[in-house]
């Protein structure tokens, strides 16, 4: 039984239906990434996984329990994390004080950080403890972001596009942080646009479009699936013409 | 928010070579997260209460100190403000009907049981902790202006209410009391005694404050007002948090209504309406509700400063208006936040002429 269980959701916006039964499941040993174009029901695969918008159908079990719209705040009690596509932080305080309040929230008994500052050494931020969080440039704002999700003690961290806006250097900076994680037991589940990085950092993909799952695997085997091309790259249209 | 271009890691101590235009980047810094250090704080607790406990002794006069006990326990109230707009962001203004909630529970309590002023206090700050609860309700739904706007009908209601509430609220008239009960050697009815007990619970109010800012509630609360929805991410319970802080903040509206009650002896319900609530929004912004002394700053400028300046009532409402202006203009954290940033730029000044730095990023 994998630890997180998505069985048939949906959700629909009025008219829109942006997840259309979605079965998903998500051990905390590894790295899965989510891809798709926009629009394709990632970032609604998330917030309503994390609790911020109710599931119009469908259930989530997380470690054999249903969390299904149970609300945002027990979610992440339960150790189910997400972070958020734009870099989130809690702009007017401090470094040290934005990751302590997710800190405190977090387990007091979870042997991996005994303090907060554990945790920025981890991210590389503890150098810019004092600094107030809204003036801290784009790269640090995300791995602060990182911080705060670490803070809440994850066993599963869910990641919205972590190298939105990022430059190379810092994105690769950025997988490596990531990579870390699984051996530490955080299961990470990320959504981004960065198919190398993706496939470097990924043990498996699942891809939408539509709100619908329609390609899951190993990364080499599904960017090379016909559908998933087809998806990304339009329908090919010599094919089409002959 | 002002949005203020600091490149990482500056937290508002002057860097080196500061153009003019940034030094009133300096003065309008949001620094309210800045930690002072332990010493700073201690010098200027330990002045301050020391200049507030000699005032008595001052020879400033009757008058002097009638106004200084009624910025005592406005101050009080505004604390509570101060807590739920300046640390969880839910700004008010009909706090004075709350305030009015506490006096009024308190009177009746005296008239139709014969309570006194001690065994009335904590029924009349639990009303009041209830009624701020229940009127903080539709924070769960609407935020910002949308709630500033029920809070004030609130008020309307509360004043209407008393009104027409006979003889159980004393109607238009309002009702009377008599003195605090003495403690033992303590007669309240000394102008003097009736300050220290006022001042006494002023310290209260700025110990609670104090506690609450540097404790683990406190950042939940700061995590609130920052970010609701990452707040709720990292598993913070906000709305049970936002009716607790309104509660927290009735407390203190309740213990500052039975002070203002038994310190006029007699209250009407002009007192707890529009207008004063408004005068109580204006002072805590006038001071900064982010900071320990924001509040009690606030309320001595607007309760001294028509004293100062002789003004009558009407010109007194033209200055606090122009206050408000240069004060939303000039210094948006309040009177408190400049003067912390100016004791940041001058601290700054100083390292950065001693070619040191105390450790900071």
């Amino acid at each position: 039984m994998a630890a997180l269980e998505v069985r048939g959701l949906r959700k629909q916006f009025g008219g829109v239906v942006a997840l259309n039964g979605i079965d998903l499941d998500i051990d905390t040993d590894r790295v899965v990434g989510i891809v798709g174009p926009n629009g394709s029901g990632k970032t609604t695969l998330f917030n309503v996984v994390a609790g911020v918008h109710p599931a119009t159908g469908g259930t989530v079990r997380w470690q054999g329990q249903d969390i299904t719209n149970i609300g945002a705040h027990r979610i992440a009690r339960k150790r189910l994390v997400r972070t958020f596509q734009q870099a989130m932080s809690f702009p007017g305080l401090t470094v040290d004080e934005n990751v302590r309040i997710a800190w405190e929230q977090g387990r007091r008994d979870d042997s991996r950080w005994a303090s907060p500052g554990m945790i920025l050494d981890f991210v590389g931020l503890a150098p810019l403890g004092r600094a107030i969080a809204g003036s801290l440039p784009f790269g640090s704002l995300r791995r602060l972001g990182l911080a705060v999700a670490l803070g809440v003690s994850p066993e599963l961290l869910l990641l919205d596009e972590p190298g939105a806006g990022l430059n190379d250097s810092e994105a690769q900076a950025f997988a490596a942080v990531i990579a870390q994680l699984p051996p530490q037991g955080i299961g990470v589940c990320l959504i981004d646009h960065d198919m190398d990085m993706m496939a470097d950092l990924c043990d498996r993909l699942v891809v939408l479009d539509f709100g619908t799952k329609i390609a899951e695997g190993p990364p080499g085997e599904v960017l090379s699936d016909p559908k998933v091309r087809e998806v990304y790259l339009g329908p090919d249209k010599k094919a089409a013409a002959s | 928010m002002p949005m203020i271009d600091q490149s990482a890691g500056k937290t508002g101590g002057a860097p080196e070579g500061v153009r003019p235009r940034d030094r009133l980047a300096l003065l309008t810094a949001d620094n309210a997260a800045v930690p002072l250090p332990a010493g700073v704080q201690a010098i200027t607790a330990i002045l301050l209460a020391g200049l507030l406990i000699a005032l008595p002794w001052l020879g400033l006069g009757y008058r002097f100190l009638s106004i200084a006990i009624t910025t005592l326990y406005t101050a009080i109230g505004l604390y509570g403000l101060g807590l739920q707009f300046g640390q969880a962001g839910i700004m008010s203004v009909g706090h004075a009907a709350l305030m009015g909630v506490g006096a009024y529970a308190s009177a009746i309590l005296s008239v139709q049981l014969g309570l006194g002023f001690w065994t009335s206090l904590p029924f009349a700050m639990a009303l009041s902790a209830i009624v701020g609860g229940v009127i903080g309700l539709p924070t769960l739904r609407v935020g910002g202006q949308h709630y500033i706007i029920i809070t004030f009908c609130f008020c309307a209601l509360f004043v209407i209410v008393l009104t027409n509430g006979g003889t159980f609220t004393g109607s238009a008239t309002g009702l009377d009391v008599g003195s605090v009960t003495p403690l033992p050697g303590i007669n309240f009815d000394k102008l003097s005694n009736n300050y220290y007990l006022v001042l006494a619970a002023l310290f209260l109010a700025l110990a609670a404050t104090y506690l609450i800012g540097i404790s683990r509630y406190g950042r939940t609360l700061r995590a609130i007002r920052e970010n609701e929805q990452l707040a709720r991410s990292v598993g913070i319970n906000v709305d049970l948090h936002k009716l607790g802080v309104l509660m927290v903040s009735g407390l203190f509206a309740g213990l500052a209504g039975v002070l203002q009650l038994y310190y006029l002896r007699h209250i009407s319900p002009t007192l707890f309406g529009a207008f004063p609530s408004l005068y109580l929004a204006l002072m805590v912004m006038l001071g900064g509700a982010r900071y320990l002394y924001g509040p009690l700053i606030g309320a001595i400028i607007v309760n001294f400063l028509p004293e100062v300046l002789n003004l009558e009532p009407v010109d007194a409402r033209i200055a606090y208006g122009i206050c408000l202006l240069l004060v939303i203009l000039l210094l948006p954290g309040g009177v408190g936040a400049g003067i912390k940033n100016i004791y940041l730029a001058i601290r700054g000044g100083l390292e950065t002429q001693g070619g040191g730095s105390n450790g900071r990023a």
